[in-house]
């Protein structure tokens, strides 16, 4: 079968790729857009709340609202969109395989921009896998897109500022939080203003806690919490687990990326320099995949994806990349020292080594 | 960790462990496995795991192969549930010109002992009625099967250990010196001295032999597996190239090529592998594959197994092979005789690393 061909193949029509989408497709580069959704936004479409430091370009808006403005960029030009459809592989020859879940064919790319986004962490306990325990994005998703009330007594295990704003979205919906657990001493939350608002509306915060056990016969009933020497039991038919985001690599191994580990940034990030380009020549990154943070940090990460690449197929000039890349360095140094200066700092040190990698391949030799 | 062993096994996967198992069996001190890795990270922990002694050429490979697939009910009873399943094997042919090769072959077994029936294709798709209907027939065996890699060498591995073997991994060898009476093993890890020194090395072993200036003719061949999602138990049999595992995955692999080291999958030969897959068993078309993985697997240069002394170094065995799955538990059995009694029970002469010379 020919391949397709395009000059920039987005993997991921998040945030990141959609930014990265706009600066290829703006300056004429030939742009094809791969997401397994129908619908583009990635996770900003059930995102309600109000997104805190986008960039300076942008008024304050809630996630859809971003979802549609960054779709909306992008109608004067002629990209290809693949909604719907998958990256399951490449062939020997370097071109991708891709589905629409009934046929595979190939595509060939010059450049390609992987921006995979994150996927959720679980937090186990005896009982776990039982329905009704799910993570908090999956309940922000069942509440916010398919608008299903995910429970009526839910507990929240984890105290990040994502918890908070799901903590008060599902309030608002009609569930009743019977708690928010953290097993740290602190609140892991930054913003405070959010935090208080939660225990305004009463929702109790339990610091040095845990979930014990969960029981139930074909669904959660009901968690037994543990809070020092002190056991209780709440019933709940909705368990929300916070385990923190890790970049999605599968695409980075098979490409053959080699990884290093940052905590701050999620665990297991792939190498990138400077220019958000790994260790394969054609091969960028943008997003989360690049190492979690915030709205607004991940627009710029795909915003700097997005010239590096222009760049590199010659669609810009000298000046206007070195110009473009210093403004959008210091937006994103300014975003992350801002919310959260350890993944700034992390990211630094990321990039400084991307000549040692700690993982050449997914096979640890 | 003490560093003066009787016995040192360079290579943790399913050969060397089993020597080392087998060997523990009757000599409980002063034996030490160094893997590089860890076992099941490299060959052992990536294959389909067969017990497979149908159309092994020529007889004398298939009878050693069926001797190895006959301790599997024993070896289950002294180590543990390793899931190994004589389901016995089943390889379908699809032209009139391979149903005399598979009568040649069924002939040239039956002095040996191993019995293979050549079915028609009515009867090879009553066995197994999931068949493409276009078969013409098949060959049958009922003493392959297959076994769970990752439970062999764990309880090997177990058994050992229970046994006063110790394992030092993630501790590549980078030298090896022999003095008499002793080898000195310098590894990552430390200094290792032995009197007996076993080189299992798989896939790495032609590495493993320049450290004793010996050629182990080893070459890489990479293997593509797809697994399916677990589907309700429908295969009775295991089929040449695909097999069901416990859990309802099936397992599915024909792919062979030279590419060293390199574990990635390509679109090109999982694409195949399917179509192959389809070929066989049509109704796998409906099935989705849920995973893709490589192997790479040891390939003698002359196909069969390099294993006993090696000339001219006292002390110094060698035990390489494809097959290290359904060969283990032969293969510790004799490499223990020949230790520790000079002799084994069986000859393994034909698969000495001299001929090669």
């Amino acid at each position: 079968m020919n391949a397709v061909e395009t000059d920039v193949l987005i993997i991921g029509a998040g945030p990141a790729g959609l930014a990265a989408a706009f600066e290829t497709a703006s300056r004429g580069l030939q742009v094809t857009l791969v997401d397994e959704s129908k619908s583009m936004g990635g996770q900003l479409v059930q995102q309600t709340q109000v997104l805190s430091s986008l960039p300076s370009i942008y008024q304050p808006m809630c996630g859809f609202e971003l979802a549609a403005h960054l779709s909306r960029q992008l109608e004067d030009f002629e990209i290809r969109y693949l909604l719907g459809h998958r990256v399951i592989g490449f062939y020997k020859d370097g071109s991708v395989g891709i589905t629409d879940e009934k046929n595979v064919f190939p595509l060939r790319a010059k450049k390609t921009i992987v921006a995979t986004g994150a996927s959720e962490n679980a937090i186990a306990f005896p009982k776990w896998t039982l329905p009704g325990v799910m993570t908090i994005g999956a309940a922000q998703t069942l509440m916010n897109r398919n608008f299903v009330q995910p429970g009526k007594n839910a507990v929240i295990v984890g105290s990040s500022d994502f918890a908070m704003d799901v903590a008060l979205q599902l309030s608002k919906v009609g569930v009743r939080i019977r708690g928010i657990v953290e097993k740290n001493t602190g609140v892991k939350a930054n913003g405070t203003e959010k935090v208080e608002q939660v225990r305004k509306i009463g929702i109790p915060i339990l610091l040095n806690s845990s979930i014990k056990e969960a029981r139930g016969i074909g669904a959660v009933s009901e968690v037994d919490i543990q809070q020092g020497e002190d056991i209780w039991t709440e019933k709940v038919d909705l368990v929300c687990v916070d385990g923190g985001r890790s970049p999605i690599l599968d695409i980075f191994y098979q490409l053959g990326c080699s990884f290093g580990h940052q905590e701050e940034l999620g665990g297991w990030v792939p190498q990138y320099n400077n220019d958000f380009q790994t260790d394969c020549e054609n091969v960028f990154l943008a997003g989360n995949a690049a190492g979690i943070s915030t709205q607004g940090a991940l627009l710029v990460t795909g915003m700097l994806a997005g010239i590096n690449v222009c760049a590199a197929l010659g669609a810009i000039s000298k000046e206007a990349v070195e110009e473009g890349k210093q403004s959008l360095w210091k937006e994103l140094e300014s975003i992350e020292t801002r919310s959260n200066l350890k993944v700034w700092q992390a990211r630094n040190q990321h990039i400084e080594k991307f000549a040692h990698p700690v993982l050449k391949d997914q096979f640890i030799s | 960790m003490e560093t003066s062993y009787e016995t040192i096994i360079i290579g943790g996967g399913v050969v060397g462990s089993s020597i080392a198992y087998h060997l523990s069996e009757r000599n409980k001190e002063g034996i030490v496995v160094l893997d590089k890795k860890f076992p099941l990270s490299g060959t052992s922990g990536s294959t389909q795991a067969w017990v497979w002694v149908h159309n092994k050429t020529p007889s004398w490979y298939a009878e050693f192969s069926m001797y190895s697939a006959e301790l599997y009910p024993y070896l289950s009873k002294k180590i543990g549930d390793v899931e190994y399943k004589r389901t016995g094997g089943l390889s379908p042919f699809f032209s009139e010109l391979d149903r005399e090769k598979a009568e040649r072959l069924a002939e040239a077994y039956e002095p040996i002992g191993i019995k293979i029936k050549v079915l028609s294709r009515e009867e090879a798709l009553e066995k197994e009625p999931s068949l493409n209907p276009d078969i013409v027939g098949a060959t049958y065996s009922s003493i392959d099967g297959n076994v769970n890699p990752f439970r062999l060498v764990d309880r090997y591995m177990r058994a050992a250990k229970k046994n006063g073997v110790q394992y030092s991994t993630y501790n590549k060898v980078t030298e090896i010196q022999k003095l008499p009476g002793k080898f000195i093993v310098r590894a990552e890890k430390g200094r290792f001295e032995c009197k007996n020194l076993v080189l299992a090395g798989g896939t790495w072993s032609r590495e493993l032999g320049k450290l004793v200036e010996v050629t182990i003719p080893i070459n890489q061949l990479r293997g593509q597996i797809l697994v399916t999602e677990p589907l309700k138990p429908f295969l009775n049999y295991t089929i040449s190239g695909l097999r069901q595992a416990f859990n309802g995955e099936v397992l599915i692999g024909y792919s062979m090529e030279e590419e060293g080291f390199n574990r990635a999958t390509t679109l090109d030969v999982i694409q195949e592998t399917a179509n192959m897959a389809i070929h066989y068993v049509p109704s796998l078309r409906k099935a989705k594959v849920v995973r893709a993985f490589s192997g790479i697997r040891a390939m003698p240069e002359d196909g069969f197994p390099i294993l006993g002394k090696i000339p001219g170094v006292e002390n110094l065995y060698v035990a390489a092979m494809h097959s290290g799955v359904t060969l283990s538990p032969l293969v510790g059995t004799l490499m223990t005789e020949l230790i520790l009694d000079g002799e084994t029970s069986i000859p393994i002469d034909r698969y000495s690393i001299s001929r090669f010379a």
